[in-house]
C-alpha cells in the first residue's frame, strides 16, 4: 500500500518520457516526476519516503544526459522542502497548492540551471527551460487528477475532492 | 512492563537516528554519484546500465501506443502534401540525373587516380538500425534510449538519422544505448564547413540550433553553408553532414540540424571502425606516459 504513491509516479513518468519525434515539441514535455513528487509529499508525506525521491531522481537522471545525482539531490530536496511546507499548506485549496508549485518549481529549475552552469562551466540556454517550466504548470492539474484518482481508489481514507 | 515501555522508546528513537542517518546517507551518494560523474566511472555506468535494462522493456510497451498515432499522424500528413511533394521531386529528379553523371565521371577518376597513388580504401562501414523508445526525461538535456537488441555497440559510435549525424552513443548496457543529440550541452564534434573548409566545434546548447565554436575570425562563413564533420580527434570519420549555417550575429554563429527527429522512428549506429572514445582516451594518456 505504502509504495502505491511511487508505483503513480513512475508509471506516469514512463508515459511522459514517450517518443514525440520532434525537438520544438520537447521543450513542452512537462516534467511529470517533480509533481508528483510535490503533490504526494504535500498530500501523502508519510507514503512518500527519501527512497521514493531517490528513485524518482535516478530515473530522471538515467532518462537524460545531465549527471547521474543530480535530480536525485533534487528531488531530495523538494522532498525536504515540502515536508516542511506540508505542515502549512497540507489542507490548503487546489489553486493555493498550485501556486505554491509553480514558486517551489520556479526555484528549483532555477537552482538546477546554476549547478548545470557550474558543472558544465558554460552558461546552460535558459529560455527553452522555462518554456518547459510553464508547460509543467499547465499541465499540473491533470498530473494531479491523475494522482487524485489513484488516491481515491486505491489508498484508505482522506478522500480529498479537487 | 515498564520496562518494556522504556524498551519500545528507545527502540523507537533508535529506528529515529537510523531514519536520519539514512537520508544524509542518500544525500550523501548522490553528491558521490554527481562528482564520479564528472570522471564518468565504473560506477556510473553500472548504474546507468542497471536502469535502463530494467525500464527498457517497461519503455517498449509505453512507446506503442505513441509510435500508433504518430504514424497516423505522418500518414494523413503525407497524403497532404502528396501534391506538393511530387513536383520537387520531379524538379530534383532532373537535378540528380545531371548530378548522376557528374558522379560517374568523378567515379571512373577516382578510381584512376587511387590507383596511382596505390591508395588503400578505408573499410566499409558497419551499421545497425535501432528503434527509438524513449525521449529525454529532463528539461535540459536531449537524448534518446534507443533499443540496439544483441548488436555490439560501443560508446562514442556514431548516430544517423536519415542520412546526416544526429548524435553519438553515449552509454551501452545490455540491450540499449543512450543516444546524446548534437543539439544536447555534452555534445561538441569538430566540424568544418563544406565550402571553405574553415574548420571548428559544433557545440551543442540545448537549443535547437547548436553553435559553431572556435572558427577564425576571418574564416569565410555565409549562411547556408553545409557544416559536415571534419574527422579530426579520430571519433568521427571526415564528410558526413550535420547541417547548415542558419544564422550569423557577429561571433555566434548558429547550425540548423539536417536530420528531422520528427521523421525518425529508427537511427543508425555506425561503426566506421575507428577507435573508441575510451581507446582514444587511452592511446592520449599512453602517449603522455611515454612523453615522459
Amino acid at each position: 500500500m505504502h509504495r502505491i504513491p511511487l508505483i503513480a509516479t513512475l508509471i506516469l513518468m514512463f508515459i511522459f518520457f514517450m517518443p514525440i519525434n520532434s525537438v520544438r515539441l520537447n521543450y513542452f514535455r512537462p516534467t511529470v516526476g517533480v509533481i508528483c513528487v510535490y503533490y504526494w509529499t504535500l498530500k501523502r508525506g508519510y507514503m512518500f519516503s527519501y527512497v521514493s525521491a531517490f528513485v524518482v531522481g535516478l530515473l530522471m537522471d538515467v532518462y537524460s544526459s545531465s549527471p547521474l545525482g543530480l535530480n536525485i539531490v533534487f528531488m531530495m530536496l523538494l522532498v525536504s522542502v515540502i515536508n516542511w511546507l506540508a505542515r502549512y499548506f497540507q489542507s490548503a485549496s487546489f489553486n493555493v497548492c498550485w501556486a505554491l508549485f509553480a514558486a517551489v518549481e520556479l526555484g528549483q529549475i532555477l537552482l538546477k540551471w546554476l549547478a548545470l552552469t557550474i558543472y558544465f562551466g558554460r552558461l546552460v540556454v535558459l529560455s527553452e527551460v522555462m518554456i518547459s517550466y510553464f508547460s509543467t504548470l499547465m499541465f499540473y492539474p491533470l498530473i494531479v487528477c491523475l494522482n487524485v484518482w489513484v488516491q481515491n481508489h486505491f489508498l484508505p481514507q482522506e478522500r480529498i475532492n479537487e | 512492563m515498564w520496562r518494556r515501555g522504556v524498551l519500545l522508546i528507545k527502540f523507537r528513537e533508535l529506528k529515529d537516528i537510523l531514519r536520519r542517518s539514512f537520508v544524509v546517507i542518500l544525500f550523501i551518494a548522490s553528491f558521490l554519484f554527481i562528482l564520479i560523474s564528472k570522471v564518468d566511472g565504473v560506477v556510473v555506468e553500472t548504474a546507468h546500465g542497471l536502469v535502463m535494462d530494467a525500464t527498457g522493456p517497461i519503455m517498449q510497451v509505453v512507446e506503442f501506443p505513441s509510435r500508433i498515432i504518430h504514424r497516423v499522424y505522418t500518414y494523413f500528413y503525407d497524403i497532404g502534401r502528396i501534391y506538393t511533394d511530387n513536383r520537387e521531386l520531379r524538379e530534383e529528379n532532373k537535378q540528380m540525373l545531371i548530378l548522376q553523371n557528374k558522379v560517374r565521371t568523378l567515379e571512373v577518376e577516382n578510381q584512376l587516380l587511387s590507383r596511382l597513388l596505390n591508395y588503400t580504401p578505408p573499410e566499409d562501414a558497419t551499421f545497425i538500425s535501432a528503434k527509438i523508445i524513449a525521449e529525454s526525461g529532463d528539461n535540459f538535456t536531449h537524448m534518446l534510449l534507443v533499443y540496439i537488441g544483441d548488436e555490439p555497440v560501443k560508446k562514442g559510435q556514431i548516430v544517423l538519422g536519415n542520412e546526416s549525424v544526429i548524435g553519438r552513443v553515449d552509454k551501452v548496457s545490455g540491450h540499449y544505448a543512450k543516444v546524446i543529440l548534437v543539439t544536447d550541452i555534452n555534445s561538441k564534434i569538430p566540424v568544418v564547413v563544406e565550402r571553405t573548409r574553415a574548420r571548428g566545434i559544433l557545440a551543442g546548447d540545448n537549443t535547437v540550433a547548436p553553435t559553431l565554436l572556435f572558427t577564425r575570425e576571418t574564416a569565410d562563413i555565409q549562411e547556408g553553408d553545409v557544416v559536415v564533420t571534419s574527422g579530426v580527434g579520430g571519433m568521427f570519420p571526415a564528410g558526413l553532414p550535420i547541417g547548415f549555417i542558419s544564422s550569423i550575429s557577429g561571433r555566434e554563429i548558429s547550425v540548423e540540424t539536417m536530420a528531422d527527429i520528427s521523421r525518425v522512428e529508427y537511427v543508425r549506429i555506425v561503426d566506421y571502425g575507428l577507435s573508441n572514445e575510451e581507446e582514444i582516451r587511452k592511446d592520449f594518456f599512453e602517449s603522455k606516459d611515454d612523453a615522459r
